[in-house]
């Protein structure tokens, strides 16, 4: 076997992270290390966060703007806001933290940081250094692991964190069950949480794509009123406000605000976890995207 | 702590496997179900093995400890493994060297002054003096060579004595300095099961008029296998010969046992479990093997000769023969027994570069079969790792080439012997007689460094069991012609391998990978 087809053959046999793949049978006699936390202090010094200024300014932003269609809706939330803030998205593409990142107020953009998934993000070395560097991302243990010390020295330290509590990407477009670590980290600072509903990002570019369709598939970034925990509410009730708050969102971006106002009001907000359908149904009206409000210049359409 | 081997299923999520080829190793894809037996890791090593290895001198089994039985006067002999053990050789200093040291040392302190040391060679060759100074170290080396530290002559007539006859009529002929002497320590390093007990003195020391009762057709097919002393007639007849050797020279064995540590930290990816291979291992083996690959034949086969081993000791027994032996086995099959469910269809082995008859050669097509039909067959307990009837695909190159310094007689046996007959049952009372006895290659036994003139009987006799028991041998990138005098089918790929044996095993064959070097023994259920 020559040399170029035998690495070839490595590259697709080969997970070149920190964390092996071991054969089924071979699973009771692996050793599967120790997880300990990539360090990610260094990405949250002064040079770091002016590299990474210049990376979202110079390079993402105008990325993004020109593979899709971003609307952006409620960033005067921001104006009554000081001081560290957790803000809490749905998700459905790697499209969601840079979409985030690149709407965010400077000010709020200069000071946050992204949880992400420890067992993705921070596997392999390149992968960790990258996303550490262009997103600010610190590990969370996903998997039966409470979250680490990180997050509240974040917060002590005055740094917004984004967090996306379904833990993973939706397979389909719609919500998925709101795990409650965002929200017991609020009630226990006592910050407030900011919902965003991300709109089209799925359309745009689901799980399995590594880039947007082309076309600049039209994508809507809502952010919604602070949600403050409440002295006598507990974690779970509270994430259950944080959750209707986003369903709220997502279900404005189908209608209208007033119209979403009003059924949210009512109790009648559509369950942002989408109808109990067979599952390409589901899949099919995620991907239509939704319809962005502004015209978009005629030369362009 | 060192994990157990075990049987892995290739599923989806397996790499390729990584398979020795002679002189250069490669990456396998096995179909979906293949089973694979991968050797336990290496177990740690004794923490201090000087203070092991008195333990064992002053604490013995079944026997006086070593100082009670030295005093001044005696005539003592140390006889000692030739270098066909361990593979590849261990990395200076060998244990051999350990121990030799601490047995003399206790020889000098009882002012013992008639020492001899002999190299156990039997029919093997003589090794050089810089081989035999690797193996004892410096110290004994220049205190004993080359008078009183020699290789055994087993054609020197003058210099063996007969001791009698089993109570199955086996002759046991031994060196006369080792059967006259008032004490026989023998200093063992046993790498597989096959080693040690009553086979170093029984056979190491031995003629080939005694050999021949044992090293013949007839045992071998009944050795099942001769790595289970217990179910090996090869060990029986060797035990009964020890037995009478017991009668006449009192027997002081060490016996020390190794871990699966055999190849230097560059090449660590030959001992790790393919999918646990870091970004390291992977350049390693790319760089390794390409580099390798590219190497004009002379430099690379120095390379891989040069390669020793970083064994660490696991266990050194001393005392009387059997209770250390029995110790032995119980740390080789710690550290290389895997329980494997069932026989397979097809069993698959790559050998690698080196077998225990081609230290500093060259592996001969006849020294590629024992290894692979003879050694790797057999690394089983209970029942044979394929089924009888099944087929054996064997990667490994089987240039034709022979060293004429170390194995002249095996260039007639493979031109004239087995041109004839490759029947081991067919060829041995026809042609044996002749090789054992011809002048000139006893000649080159005992002047020069040719193994004996019998030797490659034995070779082909080590394959007799695999022979009798398999229904096709097929060589994977084996030279046609040389796979062709030994019988036997060649394929360029693993595929067409695969696709030859559909004619003995069916389409949809079970198979068996042995993930070996390091050792496996595979207890078959």
């Amino acid at each position: 076997m020559s040399l170029s087809s035998e690495v070839r053959q490595m590259a697709r046999a080969w997970r070149w992270t920190r964390r092996p793949l071991p054969p089924k049978s071979a699973e009771p006699h692996h050793t599967f290390p120790e997880p300990r936390e990539f360090p990610t202090e260094w990405a949250r010094s002064k040079p770091a966060r002016v590299a990474r200024e210049a990376i979202l300014r110079g390079g993402l932003t105008p990325l993004v703007n020109r593979e899709t269609a971003i609307e952006i809706d409620g960033l005067d939330i921001f104006d009554d806001l000081d001081g560290p803030v957790i803000i809490v998205a749905n998700h459905t593409s790697h499209l969601d933290t840079a979409l985030l990142l690149t709407t965010l107020p400077t000010k709020w953009q200069r000071r946050v940081t992204v949880g992400a998934a420890a067992d993705y993000f921070f596997d392999a070395w390149w992968r960790a250094i990258g996303s550490a560097l262009v997103f600010a991302t610190f590990p969370i243990e996903r998997h039966g692991q409470g979250l680490s010390d990180t997050p509240a020295k974040l917060l002590e330290d005055g740094w917004s964190i984004v967090m996306f509590p379904e833990g993973t990407r939706s397979p389909d477009g719609w919500t998925r069950r709101f795990r409650p670590g965002a929200s017991a980290l609020a009630k226990a600072h006592g910050v407030p949480i900011v919902p965003v509903g991300i709109s089209g990002s799925y359309a745009a570019m689901p799980r399995g794509r590594n880039w947007p369709k082309p076309g600049r598939p039209p994508i809507q970034v809502r952010y919604g009123r602070p949600i403050r925990p409440l002295e006598d509410e507990n974690t779970l009730a509270l994430n259950g406000r944080v959750a209707d708050a986003i369903g709220a969102l997502l279900d404005e971006a189908k209608t209208d605000w007033y119209t979403a106002q009003r059924r949210a009001a009512a109790g009648e907000t559509p369950p942002s976890s989408g109808p109990a359908v067979a599952s390409w149904r589901r899949v099919w009206e995620s991907s239509a995207g939704p319809e962005l409000t502004a015209d978009r210049p005629k030369a362009w359409r | 702590m060192s994990r157990p081997g075990f049987v892995l299923t290739v599923d989806e999520r397996t790499p390729p496997l990584l398979m020795h080829s002679g002189e250069s190793f490669k990456l396998q894809q096995f179909p979906l179900g293949t089973r694979v037996v991968y050797p336990p890791e290496s177990l740690p090593g004794l923490p201090d093995l000087d203070e092991a290895i008195e333990h064992a001198l002053l604490q013995p089994l079944d026997s006086e400890p070593l100082p009670a039985l030295l005093r001044a006067g005696m005539k003592l002999t140390i006889a000692f493994d030739d270098l066909s053990l361990p593979l590849p050789p261990m990395k200076k200093p060998d244990i051999r060297q350990r121990i030799l040291e601490h047995v003399l040392q206790h020889a000098a302190d009882a002012g013992v002054d008639d020492v001899e040391l002999i190299v156990a060679t039997a029919l093997h060759r003589r090794m050089t003096a810089a081989e035999i100074k690797a193996v004892v170290g410096e110290r004994v080396f220049r205190s004993f060579w080359p008078d009183l530290l020699y290789n055994f002559d087993a054609e020197d007539r003058a210099n063996l004595a007969h001791l009698g006859t089993t109570d199955t009529g086996e002759d046991v002929e031994i060196s006369k300095r080792a059967a006259e002497s008032d004490l026989l320590v023998y200093v063992n390093v046993n790498l597989v099961a096959m080693d040690g007990g009553w086979k170093s003195t029984a056979i190491g020391l031995a003629s080939y008029n005694s050999l021949r009762h044992h090293h013949n057709a007839h045992t071998m097919i009944h050795s099942r296998s001769f790595m289970d002393p217990r179910h090996s007639e090869l060990h029986s007849s060797a035990w009964r010969m020890g037995r009478l050797i017991n009668e006449h020279v009192k027997v002081f064995q060490i016996e020390t046992t190794l871990n699966n540590d055999a190849f230097p930290s560059q090449y660590g990816f030959l001992t790790k479990r393919e999918w646990e291979w870091s970004l390291k291992d992977q350049a390693l083996f790319i760089g390794a093997k390409h580099g390798l690959d590219i190497l004009p034949a002379k430099q690379r086969r120095k390379i891989f000769q040069s390669m020793e081993a970083p064994y660490a000791v696991t266990g050194v027994n001393a005392g009387a023969v059997e209770p250390v032996h029995h110790a032995t086995l119980e740390k080789v099959h710690q550290q290389q027994l895997v329980e494997v469910n069932g026989q397979t269809d097809v069993l698959v082995m790559g050998l690698p570069y080196l077998c225990p008859y081609n230290v500093n050669s060259v592996m001969n097509p006849i020294l590629a079969a024992c290894l692979g039909l003879g050694y790797l067959f057999n690394m089983y307990r209970g029942k044979p790792l394929v089924r009888e009837g099944g087929v054996l695909i064997i990667d490994h190159p089987v240039p034709w080439e022979f060293s004429t310094l170390h194995h002249p007689s095996y260039v007639d046996f493979f031109d004239e012997v087995l041109a004839e007959s490759t029947d081991p049952k067919v060829i041995g009372p026809k042609f044996e007689q002749q090789y054992a006895t011809d002048p000139w290659y006893t000649h080159l036994y005992r002047t020069s460094h040719a193994y004996h003139g019998v030797h490659p009987f034995y070779m082909w006799y080590w394959c007799a069991h695999a022979l009798d028991h398999l229904g096709q041998v097929i060589w994977v990138g084996g030279d046609r012609r040389a796979v062709a005098r030994m019988g036997m089918r060649t394929a360029s790929t693993f595929a067409d391998a695969l696709e030859l044996a559909r004619d003995t095993v069916g389409s949809s064959p079970t198979i068996t990978y042995q993930h070996a070097p390091p050792h496996i023994l595979s207890d078959v259920r």
